[in-house]
């Protein structure tokens, strides 16, 4: 290291104490979810134990509900709305790249249109249609209104772009039909973008609470945020702060677990390619 | 040949589902039950628990309860399933909304059904306290049943009385012994307040419901709870009672500034740094179930009269439900208010309950014995009356909690903000009035 | 078989009709649950709803919706909102990309750490946040007590509920666009850096003259994400303020969400959405065919 580089070593120095900020609702969740009783007198913020732990939250939040099967539900949704979007979108990606049709720009630009649009007003005019579909209530009813992706679209449209025209060129001189070619040409030089538009994707829906409450009354089709929402929060001024707490690490701790067993090697290979 | 052939396989399935339906009696009407959950997720196992014994008693039934968030989230999820054209058979619906829901037409009349039961529309709703009647007929027509029930309540901390010098036995009946207890219980640390006097909450939907309580003690009505195009924000006994809450906020300085939102107030209380609160009664089970200390619970002192108004939630049935689910669903609602499951969701929520008959099972009569904190909210209710609900009441009701929020804040005094919450919620109710109270005959 | 091959088209007509094809299956879902709503909502927008009555009101919705101060003070919040969250959120992800970039032990416990708030959905961390800003009692409150700092009422205050929610949008996001600019970071050539300091140039200059350039792309992909967040996500105010105290949170999609629900005027609504979606379509157009641009550009080359 060159002398006189203090920045860097100051600028880690910040992030640790950021890091240590960031932390802290969750050291205090930890806490939280193990005190006996979460309403000790004024001591209900201390991130210190002084206590013994106990499991009754833990225990009272894995009643409230049935978080094997809302774990499975979310999974679903998210999985499935993601199966059929790499679908939609490589083929509509490679098609604005790479081909030329009538009305190409017009459609580009309603593409985009779905990006903007207000959640809330969709709601009814969206249920609608899912229950004129005999979607009412099923979980396809949840994803179907996710399966085109204007965002992944163009995306993919971006890659797709950069790869050179050469490639495409050798492929058809080698007989390739288009799908063999987006198969084998394009999307394993998109990976990049695939993965950010994955996490982009599930993010996004593993967070969603108002429409999967819209579309879902069946019990036992309830994802994990609707699961979550029903001791959440509490209508007249009373809330358990410490099942809250029991309750959000059931649902977040495989996640958790699995982002820090694989996330060295996720984060290194989705980076080894860098993204465009 | 092919349609043939499926024709008769069409045949031979109906001829088995008749058959299985001969077997089984009929086949059983399924309805869907929409409800919030109050307090905590241990109510929603509760009332997946009941709907279960409902099924089993009534087999030609099934009932599935769905979870449907808040009261708002009910409220919109009601709506959405109505304009998808899949009502619920029964929603437990915020007893508030239900003048809006009659308004629009969007909940249909009992009437029909508790004729057929061969009662009348008085006889049946005489089983409930007359407290309750307000907010579930409308327009002399029973739109709800009422399901659980609430007040607000004031918990005090005893030991903290006790500390302070007061007489837990004698807790402030008057505004002005409330201020003066206040003033006694809160603690400075310099500019600093460890410990306040009070405590309400003011966020969205409970600080329309508190400020209603102080109106109705200060001698005032709120709304018109026989026309629900009238609000009467600006008027004296509504000034009265802005002005004690803001005087205890900034000339007393015994309950903190700014909105207090309801988890805040409890989470308050229950850590000891509020003596005293003004909170639902839905809320006596989470207290007595976390508070490390003894409480007790009392009316909400008055200035001129004790006077509150109710809370909580009635059954209701959408529009557009055919006939066998309509049935269906009177059936559920009157199971679920009858006294005995009645009772047992009083004592599992803390809520009352509505039936007066609940208070005569000898289950009640235990429990009461053992909780006298719930019987006080009991005894509460002869002082009660209607909830505000207008037509559109949510928005209604906003434009004087973003006014109370501002007086609470020090940014507009009580005067100005009334004027302007007046002048708001006539504009949201102007509609309305000009289709009923001004409609004048075409004059051409 | 036969037929078909007799009738085999001009080569560039199957290409138009493959385009087409190919975008069948995405035109088919944006027209069910994109265009048909749009439609729905350009209709009501011009319709006034009441008692289940609909009567057609021309720009009359348009006109109460430019009159009323909450949708003005919606706007007003809604830019505050949006500078004063992409703009920290981008520069401490840049930061904490930059500090984690290389893939060390600890470096990967804290991207975990930084990176825990995204898993969280937003109904628990609201409720979590709920806590952390109770007044007096909260997380937040106890700590600045021991420090002897005289907390305020974080959402109750109507001058600093806003802030409130900014901090808790930047700690849910901040470690999600971490994520983006350290796979941008992977792409950069190490010679680059090299060359760099070869010419003598120290950390402050290789940030602005080899790091950025080669961000840029990142930099762009993650602003349109930022911004479609920001006007798209509003659970945590719909949980924890409802746009109080006194529509001092009020955001554009919780007022859409307030004249749909709250007082179930679906026609101002509709015009509320129509503004919202040409305000957001001028601004992502922009930023979009900036980052077209560059591809083109690129594609040039």
């Amino acid at each position: 290291m060159i002398p006189g580089e203090i920045t860097p070593r100051l600028g880690f120095a910040a992030v640790l104490v950021l890091v240590a900020i960031w932390a802290t609702p969750f050291a205090w969740m930890l806490v939280a979810s193990v005190r006996p009783g979460a309403f000790g007198a004024g001591g209900m913020a201390s991130l210190v134990p002084d206590f013994v732990p106990t499991a009754a939250n833990f225990a009272e939040a894995w009643d409230s509900a049935d978080f094997a099967r809302y774990y499975l539900n979310t999974i679903l949704i998210c999985g499935g709305i993601l199966a059929v979007q790499i679908v939609t979108i490589s083929l509509a990606g490679y098609a604005f790249a790479r081909l030329r049709f009538p009305g190409r720009t017009f459609l580009f630009y309603a593409f985009l249109i779905q990006l903007m649009l207000v959640p809330v007003v969709l709601l009814v005019p969206n249920l609608r249609t899912v229950a004129q579909l005999g979607l009412y209530d099923t979980l396809p009813g949840v994803m179907a209104p996710y399966f085109a992706s204007a965002f992944g679209t163009f995306l993919m449209r971006q890659a797709f772009r950069t790869i050179p025209q050469e490639l495409e060129d050798a492929a058809l001189m080698d007989g390739a039909r288009w799908h063999e070619l987006v198969r084998h040409v394009y999307l394993p030089l998109a990976k990049p973008s695939l993965i950010a538009f994955s996490i982009v994707s599930v993010t996004s829906h593993w967070n969603e609470f108002l429409w999967p409450l819209m579309v879902i009354n069946d019990p036992d089709k309830r994802p994990l945020t609707l699961g979550l929402a029903t001791f959440t929060r509490g209508a007249e001024g009373a809330q358990a702060w410490g099942v809250i707490a029991a309750g959000t690490i059931l649902v977040i701790a495989p996640l958790v677990l699995a982002f820090a067993l694989f996330q060295r090697r996720f984060v290194n290979s989705f980076l080894a390619s860098g993204l465009k | 040949m092919t349609f043939h052939w499926l024709r008769q396989a069409k045949g031979a399935a109906l001829g088995a589902a008749l058959l299985a339906g001969i077997g089984s009696a009929q086949a059983a009407t399924e309805i869907e039950l929409f409800f919030p959950v109050p307090v905590d997720g241990k109510l929603a196992r509760d009332m997946a628990a009941m709907l279960k014994e409902f099924n089993e008693k009534h087999p030609e039934i099934r009932a599935v309860p769905v979870y449907t968030g808040s009261y708002d989230e009910t409220l919109i999820k009601t709506r959405a399933a109505i304009k998808a054209g899949k009502p619920p058979a029964a929603v437990i619906m915020s007893a508030n909304f239900l003048t809006d829901l009659a308004i629009e037409e969007e909940i249909q009349p009992l009437d029909p059904l508790i004729e057929a039961d061969g009662k009348t529309p008085d006889a049946f709703m005489g089983q409930f306290f007359p407290a309750l009647h307000g907010n579930a007929i409308v327009g002399g027509k029973v739109y709800g049943v009422p399901f659980h029930n609430s007040t607000p309540l004031l918990y005090y901390n005893v030991d903290h009385f006790k500390e302070a010098g007061l007489d837990p036995e004698k807790p402030p009946q008057t505004w002005d012994e409330l201020l003066a207890a206040a003033k006694k219980l809160t603690k400075r640390e310099g500019e600093r307040t460890t410990r306040w006097g009070i405590m309400a909450p003011s966020n969205y939907d409970y600080g329309g419901w508190i400020l209603q309580a102080l109106t109705m003690s200060n001698g005032g009505l709120w709304f018109n709870s026989e026309y629900g195009g009238e609000v009467f924000y600006d008027t004296p006994s509504m000034l009265g009672a802005l002005t004690f809450w803001s005087d205890l906020v900034h000339k007393a300085k015994v309950h903190p500034a700014g909105e207090q939102k309801g988890p805040g107030v409890s989470t308050a209380f229950l850590s000891g740094q509020a003596s005293m609160m003004l909170l639902s009664t839905g809320s006596l089970t989470h207290v007595r179930d976390n508070a490390k200390f003894p409480y007790r619970v009392a009316f909400v002192p008055r200035n001129l009269r004790n006077a509150v108004p109710i809370g909580g939630a009635s059954l209701v049935q959408p529009v557009g439900l055919d006939e066998a689910k309509r049935k269906a669903g009177w059936t559920l609602i009157k199971w679920m208010t009858g006294p005995e499951k009645s009772g047992w969701w009083s004592r599992a929520t803390g809520y009352f309950a509505p039936n007066m008959a609940a208070y005569e099972t000898p289950e009640m009569r235990e429990f009461l014995g053992k909780n006298p904190d719930a019987k006080i909210a009991v005894d509460q209710l002869r002082f009660a009356g209607p909830w505000f609900a207008t037509y559109k009441t949510v928005a209604v009701r906003k434009t004087i909690e973003d006014e109370l929020q501002a007086v609470l804040s020090g940014k507009k005094t009580p005067k100005e903000a009334l004027a302007a919450a007046q002048k708001g919620a006539d504009e949201l109710m102007r509609p309305y009035v000009e289709q009923t109270a001004l409609k004048l005959p075409a004059t051409n | 078989m036969a037929v078909r091959r007799r009738l085999a088209l001009p080569a560039w007509r199957p290409k138009g009709l493959l385009g087409l094809a190919l975008l069948a299956p995405s035109l088919v879902f944006l027209g069910l649950f994109t265009y048909w709503p749009v439609l729905q909502v350009l209709w009501q927008s011009l319709h006034a709803e009441a008692r289940r009555q609909t009567v057609f009101v021309g720009l009359g919705n348009y006109r109460a919706l430019f009159a009323d101060p909450a949708f003005a003070a919606a706007l007003v919040n809604n830019l505050v909102y949006a500078l004063g969250t992409v703009v920290p959120s981008l520069v401490l992800a840049l930061g904490f990309a930059l500090a984690l970039s290389s893939s060390t032990r600890l470096n990967a416990a804290l991207r975990a750490i930084l990176f825990l708030p995204v898993l969280i959905p937003l109904v628990a961390a609201s409720s979590l946040f709920l806590f952390i800003f109770l007044p007096q009692v909260g997380l937040l409150d106890h700590y600045l007590a021991k420090l002897g700092v005289q907390g305020a009422n974080w959402l109750g205050d109507p001058d600093v509920a806003l802030w409130s929610l900014m901090g808790l949008t930047i700690w849910k996001n901040a470690g999600y666009y971490m994520l983006f600019f350290l796979a941008g970071l992977q792409g950069i050539p190490e010679e680059s850096y090299e060359a760099a300091r070869l010419d003598g140039a120290n950390s402050w200059q290789r940030l602005r003259y080899v790091t950025l350039p080669y961000l840029r792309p990142t930099l762009s992909f993650v602003a349109v994400i930022a911004l479609l967040n920001v006007v798209t996500q509003v659970d945590h105010i719909f949980i924890l303020t409802k746009g109080g105290p006194s529509d001092s949170t009020n955001l554009l999609l919780f007022y859409v969400y307030q004249q749909a629900v709250e007082r179930y005027d679906l026609g101002k609504a509709a015009a509320a959405t129509v503004v919202s979606l040409a305000l957001l379509l001028a601004l992502s157009a922009t930023s979009l065919r900036r980052m077209e641009r560059r591809t083109d550009a690129e594609e040039a080359r």
